[in-house]
């Protein structure tokens, strides 16, 4: 009983803590209509004072969030077991929940954390998945989200993609002088943000590499544009370019050896490519109308970007082997900024119907399109690295903020700031360990 | 200097792309940032307002339709490109913009209506396909079938108020049941071997055999047709067939079809504006799909409407 206690004193702690420190708040404003019922118990904490993070409070959130289950709240939950034998299907049943996970959190030597769960079939009474995620005290809310990700895999069949992190450009206004940008790296769920840059300039077009171990950036910070690379784990920057005219929208390339950009220095926007290596650019598109927004196909043989080539801003189809360009969409009179979900099959990018913008979907095999979004000059969508969800930009009042919708249009949740305007978001690949 | 004149080019194309001044002249617009903040200012407001103008896409008169981006571009750069800029440098560069523009908006149309002859011809295939299959239909005979086996499935069946469970379609597993793909086959052979009543009982056994599986959508929409050319024929079990796909499986690819075939239903029993409804919500729903229905629907619509 005092093991309770402590269990639930140390969530209350957590969740305090959590927010005060969380930039993002996520509020879901869809669900799906039919979300599998899953009861998240508490898990047992098996250490001295107050455990380092809510592990199950923390599941119950991602799962929430992927809008497919409806976790049981804690109040309503008739028992707290924590291993095999003290889970009694029937007090599952009683409150109609259709899987039921328990855990037990230990700390060994201050710093090695363990989960370990057990992911129980309410209906079939069986045990469906049980495991341990290790690793540092620090990362416990990763750790947390890779139980998220295995309890989904095995209940949906789609590798979850919680345990994965956001970029994002945030910018203060300042009326009194220049705005303050700053680019935020966070946990998918929004929570732990670190400033990564802060600059008085603009910052843009924030990308991972295909490894998640370095990021891409413009900045204006020398008072014109200019692509840099960072690595995440040291911070070290490289600034890769610095053309007269335009320097933006950096895109790498799957394998992670080169680097789509747009450079306007010979003019026009064009589609340049950038050996990281050797630093040698091959220029890809020789137009002069605007080509930007470059975004590889997952098998790196060919680039969507957006061109108004055709009098009014469409996405088009780069082939690097045979150089044939070709029009991708048809509908609407504005489509830009594509982005190619893992697949290879759904892209996402900025649709205008009826005045808005909006988010839409076309699948590029059936030529299908589908608008996910029912807001406003939404803009800059990325896509989860399992395909299952689009993060993007909009506007709520006057002011600047995240949201996220399902690949069907089905779930959709915002991720609200405290305080300025929050845009170009960016998820992860999935990240190694 | 030079650059500020490349990204008051940039802007002005942007400009006279209109919505594109969302995206690519807010990157050009900060991309000058120090040197051209004052240029940008110029264009931002008149950018936005071009949003508006672009939306009506003047196909009929293109020859016309350069002509309001003209003087946008004369007020937005100033004779600059070559530094003091003499008037006819200023009057060329002009009008190789117009005539980049031009080329620009041909080469959509270009693009569009080749992708609309892409369509088309797989439309027409499409029909094609259908038509055939529909004359084979019509040509075949009709066998003996024994009226209460018609009649039977209009009492059991819920009518579209009954409401069918609207959670089966998601209880009804995509993996066929062991059977059912034979079954299913069996049915359709008949429908192929234009042995209509038999195809009607084979199709009616089926469902009853498999309440929820894969193909039971199509044997639905199969019984709807089936209903439709058997003899004799009856308007009202077909209609309650299609309306049972319509509430249980309305994602169904067969949904486009179906409401076609309802809308002909109801125009042949005189009811023109129930008819019009679900033609209209074929156009409506499925215009932007590849659906054949939706062409049958606007050919039906203009020559009975």
């Amino acid at each position: 009983m005092k093991h309770l206690t402590a269990v639930i004193l140390g969530a209350v702690i957590a969740l305090a803590a959590m927010s005060a420190r969380a930039q993002l708040v996520i509020e879901i404003t869809q669900g799906m209509d039919n979300p599998t019922p899953i009861a998240v118990v508490p898990f047992a904490w098996q250490g001295t004072g107050a455990p380092p993070e809510d592990a199950a409070q923390v599941i119950d959130a991602d799962l929430a969030r992927s809008g497919q289950f409806d976790p049981v709240d804690r109040g309503d939950m008739l028992a707290r077991p924590s291993t095999q034998e003290q889970v009694f299907y029937r007090d599952w049943r009683a409150i109609n929940s259709d899987y039921v996970l328990i855990g037990r959190v230990s700390v060994t030597g201050q710093v090695q954390m363990r989960i370990e769960y057990e992911l129980f079939d309410v209906n079939r009474q069986a045990r469906v998945l049980h495991g341990y995620e290790e690793g540092h005290v620090n990362e416990a809310r990763m750790l947390s989200h890779r139980v998220a990700d295995e309890v989904y895999e095995t209940l949906t069949g789609i590798p979850g993609a919680f345990a994965t992190r956001l970029l994002y450009v945030s910018v203060t206004r300042n009326p009194a002088g220049k705005d303050y940008y700053r680019l935020t790296l966070a946990d998918a769920d929004g929570a732990r943000p670190i400033v990564l840059l802060e600059s008085r300039e603009p910052i843009m077009a924030p990308t991972w590499s295909p490894d998640g171990k370095h990021i891409a950036y413009v900045s204006f910070e020398t008072s014109r544009p200019a692509i840099y690379r960072q690595e995440l784990a040291t911070g070290a920057r490289e600034q890769l370019t610095n053309f007269r005219g335009l320097n933006g929208a950096p895109a790498w390339s799957p394998d992670g050896s080169t680097m789509a950009m747009v450079l306007s220095k010979d003019g026009n926007p064009d589609i340049y490519l950038m050996d990281l290596r050797s630093k040698q650019l091959t220029q890809v598109t020789r137009h002069y109308a605007i080509d930007t927004e470059p975004a590889w196909m997952p098998d790196g043989r060919s680039l969507m970007f957006t061109s108004d080539r055709g009098g009014r801003p469409q996405i088009y189809r780069y082939d690097l082997r045979s150089g044939a360009t070709d029009r991708v969409t048809f509908e609407g009179s504005y489509n830009a900024r594509a982005r190619i979900a893992q697949d290879g099959r759904n892209m996402v990018m900025v649709h205008q119907s009826g005045g808005r913008f909006h988010i839409a979907l076309q699948d590029l095999v059936s030529n299908r399109l589908q608008v996910l979004t029912s807001t406003e000059l939404d803009e800059s969508p990325s896509i989860a690295p399992n395909g299952s969800m689009v993060l993007y930009g909009t506007k709520s009042g006057d002011r600047g903020i995240l949201a996220a919708v399902s690949v069907d249009g089905g779930v959709k949740f915002r991720l609200p700031v405290r305080e300025g305007d929050v845009r170009e978001p960016a998820w992860s690949p999935y990240l190694s360990r | 200097m030079r650059y500020v004149s490349k990204a008051l080019l940039a802007n002005g194309l942007a400009l006279a792309v209109g919505p594109f001044c969302f995206l690519a002249a807010a990157q050009a617009q900060d991309y000058i940032d120090v040197e051209a903040e004052r240029a940008a200012q110029a264009v931002n407001p008149s950018s936005s307002s071009a949003v508006q103008p672009a939306q009506s896409y003047p196909v009929t008169s293109y020859g016309i339709g350069s002509a309001p981006a003209a003087p946008a571009i004369q007020g937005e750069s100033p004779p600059s490109p070559v530094g003091g800029g003499s008037g006819n440098a200023g009057q060329l560069l002009m009008k190789v913009q117009q005539l980049q523009q031009e080329v620009m908006r041909l080469n959509g149309m270009v693009e569009e209506q080749a992708h609309e002859l892409r369509t088309l011809k797989a439309q027409s295939l499409e029909r094609y396909i259908d038509l055939d299959r529909r004359l084979g239909l019509l040509a075949g005979g009709s066998g003996g079938l024994s009226p209460e086996t018609a009649v039977e499935p209009a009492d059991s069946a819920p009518t579209d108020e009954a409401a069918a469970p609207r959670s089966s379609p998601a209880a009804a597993t995509s993996d066929a049941q062991p059977g059912e793909a034979q079954a299913y086959q069996a049915a359709y052979a008949l429908v192929r071997n234009q042995q209509f009543n038999q195809a009607v009982t084979a199709f009616q056994q089926f469902l009853q055999d498999y309440p929820s599986g894969r193909f039971t959508p199509n044997a639905h929409y199969w019984l709807g047709e089936l209903y439709l050319v058997a003899s004799p024929t009856d308007a009202e079990a077909a209609r309650q067939s299609f309306m049972l796909l319509l509430d249980m499986y309305p994602d169904d690819s067969k949904v486009p079809d179906a409401l076609f075939k309802l809308g002909r239903i109801h125009y042949t029993k005189g009811n023109r504006e129930r008819a019009r409804e679900f033609l209209d919500r074929v156009i409506s729903e499925y215009g932007s799909t590849n659906s054949a229905a939706v062409k049958l629907a606007q050919d039906f619509i203009s020559e009975n409407y």
